[in-house]
């Protein structure tokens, strides 16, 4: 019994990270178009930014400013690169972001090296929180708040502020907004660094749970795009939903047939797109 | 038999009702037009029919035949064709080439590995008879793309035609078009409700192509039936008038 | 539209300019069997050396496979390393546990690898554009987790090693692909010029016209009465169907089955072997996958960083040769 609440529990934060990725990807994909292959690249860079600034401003230092850093980096990239493939085929920004992919997960390779890195966590946040439950630590509960402010102060920028209007409104009908006088460019970038920005955070916090080296964004990628198909094409509250499914059943799936933990997100979204191709929460339409 | 019958058909959008509650009756042989200001709901009610879109109620016979749950592809199959108001040919192929995958696919050929030479001589003898039709032959081997919008617009009406269909929905042929143009597919049009006795429903804003071919017209409004009857009927309507013409002059 | 049946500007203008497309593209294939069937008689002399050779062959018929879908029926798939891996880890598994046959190995090989995309083509059969992409990116890596946990049978992380392929027995006479290596590329060689054959001949029949047209406007497409989601289905299992012999070759090639042989990595590879060399042309991929794996064969012998150099790889054709080597010879005729 408190294997299975053990592996639930694990599977709910598996989840969150999940979340926390494939929100990022779906604010690009459903602005932009772009399925940012690169997005794994950039939740590694933030945690290895975190790690390499956190000797200087700590963990918490490294927790606000490491996220921003990478966010920055996101727009930069979005201005330099990404922006050259809107309006084409969908091929080609695809292929852009797997370069950018190959080039990240090299890069970190040849500045932090290929193994592990010791990334350090508060002692504050290491020790379990009750000794019956003895994996419930303060890491654990700490990350799952932070995934649940982070979602929180999104769905905020999202609804209360002009930008995140303008955002939702593009996502449903960009010709439309850009006739309003929207400056289409500037709002892609900032989209793009958000949902960069939503990468590293998870980044950072995954490090410390998860271990960090340079294939650690490409090891969570490919279950943020089973989060995205599984909840629902375009829509945000459709990836969340998806995200934490995903990491649940990974998580319950590891305790009885733990050979299958990876496949089983897999015969998930078989099971959705054959039901139910659109997703969960998915828009009538996305498909076309 | 009746060719088209529509009965009580509706499509929401949201809040928008894009078609209310239409009923109509197309007889086999007509030529029917279906006007009406923009936002009528004219080319939501070709979707409906030719299977672009579902409806949120009512239902759709062809021949006496309900095809309501029926895919597009599958009406189309059964001899339902259709033109689009933005002409959706194969633009980067020839007008042969743009024909020879449409005699094809009506040849029943659409999944074979190979064509015996039979079956290869009867597609090409075929796509002559069609290019004949339009008097599209000597321009057969241009890309589709490159050529004037009439002739983009005969080429997906010939390709309509390839299917050999026996209800053939036209989406404003003369859209966009000048006078010599308009003239060409209003007369290709004739020809073939004429000669092939084809059954044809259009959507048109051009009155003067309206009241030369249409042997009956149905005015939408805001999604639904406003009047039907034949154009000097039509014509006299106030209702339409006001409605209407007015609005378009 | 006028009764005179005379070439418009614009239709003469199309036709001129094509004809030396299609003369090109001739001159173009005899040129590429010319070198295919000379190549292990001169590879050496130009620093390469028959194993090379034989990669090049290999990986530029799944890169071809692969086009098949993405060039001629414009269906964006990220996920044929799955099928190339999983041809590659059937003849491998055929030949070491069953039937040491190298025949039989690509027959099982063939089979699993076309078996698994008939299921994920049903599946993905209604997505589209980036949304198939992802999917197939996301489905392509199933396989190689299954490879990777599965380490009692298919050795994990390790790859498959302790077996080899089989000397060839037709009966009346033995051929030595074991041992000779240019026996071996000739071999492949012959797998290639069937396979080409296959699709090319295909690619011109009526089937291959609906793939054709559904690039070309999918919902003219419909509209014809073609049920798309039905062909791009039968398309995508052919293309698979390729890409897994493709596999089985590359792993008798090595003797040996690689789990990167399937990862997403290796799909996003062919991809761009496709459009470096052209996607819209027939050997286009082909040329693709000459230059990746001679550039990939230079530059992995010379830095540890060569995945960096693959990376800036994908960003220039995609910022400035989107079209591939190929693409400026214009478009190619239906038929």
């Amino acid at each position: 019994m408190t294997q299975l609440i053990f592996n639930l529990f694990n599977g709910v934060i598996i989840g969150a990270f999940y979340a926390l990725m494939a929100l990022g990807l779906s604010l690009i994909l459903n602005l932009s178009g772009v399925i940012n292959f690169a997005h794994g690249g950039f939740l590694a860079l933030g945690a290895y930014l975190a790690y390499s600034l956190m000797p200087h401003i700590g963990f918490w230092g490294a927790l606000v400013a490491a996220p921003l850093l990478t966010g920055l980096l996101g727009i930069a990239i979005e201005w330099l690169l990404i922006r050259r493939t809107y309006g084409r085929d969908p091929l080609y920004s695809l292929l852009l972001t797997f370069g950018l992919a190959f080039i990240f997960e090299d890069v970190s390779r040849y500045i932090w090296g290929a193994q592990s890195v010791p990334y350090q966590i508060p002692a504050l946040l290491s020790r379990p929180l009750s000794l019956s439950y003895f994996f419930i630590t303060g890491y654990r509960v700490f990350m799952v708040a932070l995934v649940a402010l982070a979602v929180a102060a999104l769905y905020l920028l999202l609804t209360r502020t002009r930008i995140g209007i303008r955002i939702r409104a593009g996502t449903h009908d960009l010709a439309t907004v850009a006739t309003l006088g929207v400056n289409v460019r500037l709002l892609r970038s900032v989209n793009f660094g958000l949902g960069v920005y939503l990468a590293g955070l998870a980044g950072v916090l995954a490090a410390g749970q998860l271990g960090l080296q340079p294939t650690i964004g490409t090891s969570l990628i490919m279950p943020s795009f089973v989060a995205i198909i599984v909840g629902g094409l375009g829509s945000l509250p459709g990836t969340l939903l998806g995200g934490i499914l995903i990491g649940v059943a990974s998580g319950i799936t590891s305790v009885y047939f733990a050979s299958a933990t990876e496949a089983v997100i897999y015969v998930m979204m078989a099971l959705v797109l054959l039901v139910r191709p659109r997703g969960l929460l998915g828009e009538e339409g996305r498909l076309q | 038999m009746t060719a088209l019958r529509i009965e009580n058909l509706s499509r929401r959008f949201g809040d928008l009702v894009a078609v209310d509650n239409v009923s109509l009756r197309v007889e086999q042989g007509e030529l029917r037009a279906v006007i009406g200001p923009n936002g009528a709901g004219k080319t939501t009610f070709f979707n409906l029919v030719s299977g672009l879109v579902s409806p949120s109620a009512g239902r759709i016979l062809f021949e006496d035949k309900d095809i309501t749950g029926l895919a597009a592809e599958r009406r189309v199959a059964i001899g339902l064709a259709r033109t689009f108001q933005i002409t959706e040919i194969f633009p980067e192929l020839t007008v042969r080439e743009n024909l020879r995958i449409a005699v094809e696919v009506a040849g029943g050929h659409r999944l074979l590995p190979w064509l015996s030479g039979a079956g290869a001589r009867e597609v090409e003898s075929r796509i002559t008879e069609l290019l004949a039709t339009a008097g599209l032959a000597g321009k057969a081997d241009g890309v589709v793309g490159e050529l004037s919008h009439g002739d983009q617009r005969a080429t997906e009406i010939l390709m309509a035609l390839a299917l050999r269909p026996r209800l053939l929905l036209l989406d404003e042929p003369t859209a966009g078009m000048g006078d010599q143009e308009t003239h060409d597919v209003a007369q290709l049009i004739r020809r073939l409700h004429r000669n092939q006795a084809l059954t044809i429903v259009l959507i048109e804003h051009d009155m003067r192509v309206v009241f030369h071919l249409a042997d009956r017209i149905t005015v939408l409004a805001e999604g639904s039936v406003l009047a039907e009857g034949a154009p000097d009927a039509i014509a006299a309507n106030e209702a339409v008038q006001a409605a209407y013409l007015g609005k378009a002059a | 539209m006028t009764a005179i049946e005379e070439p418009g500007s614009a239709g003469r203008r199309a036709a001129t300019s094509r004809t030396p497309g299609a003369a090109v593209h001739l001159l173009l294939t005899v040129l590429i069997w010319i070198l295919l069937a000379t190549m292990p008689l001169w590879i050496d002399r130009v620093g390469g050396y028959t194993n090379l050779a034989t990669r090049v062959l290999v990986t530029g018929l799944a890169a071809t496979g692969l086009n098949f879908l993405l060039g001629f029926t414009g269906v964006l798939s990220f996920g044929h390393a799955a099928y190339f891996g999983l041809g590659a880890y059937g003849v491998g598994l055929t030949i070491r546990y069953l039937v040491p046959s190298t025949l039989l190995g690509i027959l099982v090989g063939v089979g699993v690898g076309t078996l698994a995309a008939v299921v994920i083509g049903f599946l993905i059969r209604k997505l589209r554009g980036v949304y198939f992409a992802m999917v197939t990116i996301a489905f392509g890596q199933v396989f190689y987790f299954i490879v990777y946990r599965w380490n009692a049978v298919t050795g994990g992380d390790d790859g498959l090693s302790g077996w080899r392929r089989q000397p060839l027995d037709l009966g009346f006479a033995r051929i030595d692909i074991l041992g000779d290596q240019t026996a071996f590329y000739y071999f492949v060689l012959v797998w290639f010029a069937l396979a080409t054959a296959a699709m090319w001949l295909l690619l011109r029949s009526p089937f291959g016209h609906t793939l054709i047209a559904i690039r070309e406007n999918e919902r003219r497409a419909r509209f014809l009465g073609i049920p798309v989601e039905q062909h791009i289905w039968f398309s995508f299992v052919v293309s698979a169907f390729f890409a897994s012999l493709a596999g089985t070759l590359y792993a008798l090639l090595n003797n040996f089955a690689d789990p990167h042989s399937l990862r997403w990595d290796k799909s996003g590879e062919f991809v761009i072997m496709a459009v470096l060399g052209g996607m819209r042309s027939f050997w286009g991929p082909l040329l693709g996958a000459a230059i990746f794996v001679v550039l990939q064969d230079y530059a992995s012998s010379r830095t540890e960083n060569w995945m960096s150099l693959i990376g800036i790889l994908f960003v220039l054709v995609v910022l400035f040769f989107p079209r591939g080597v190929l693409g400026i010879l214009g478009r190619r005729a239906l038929t």
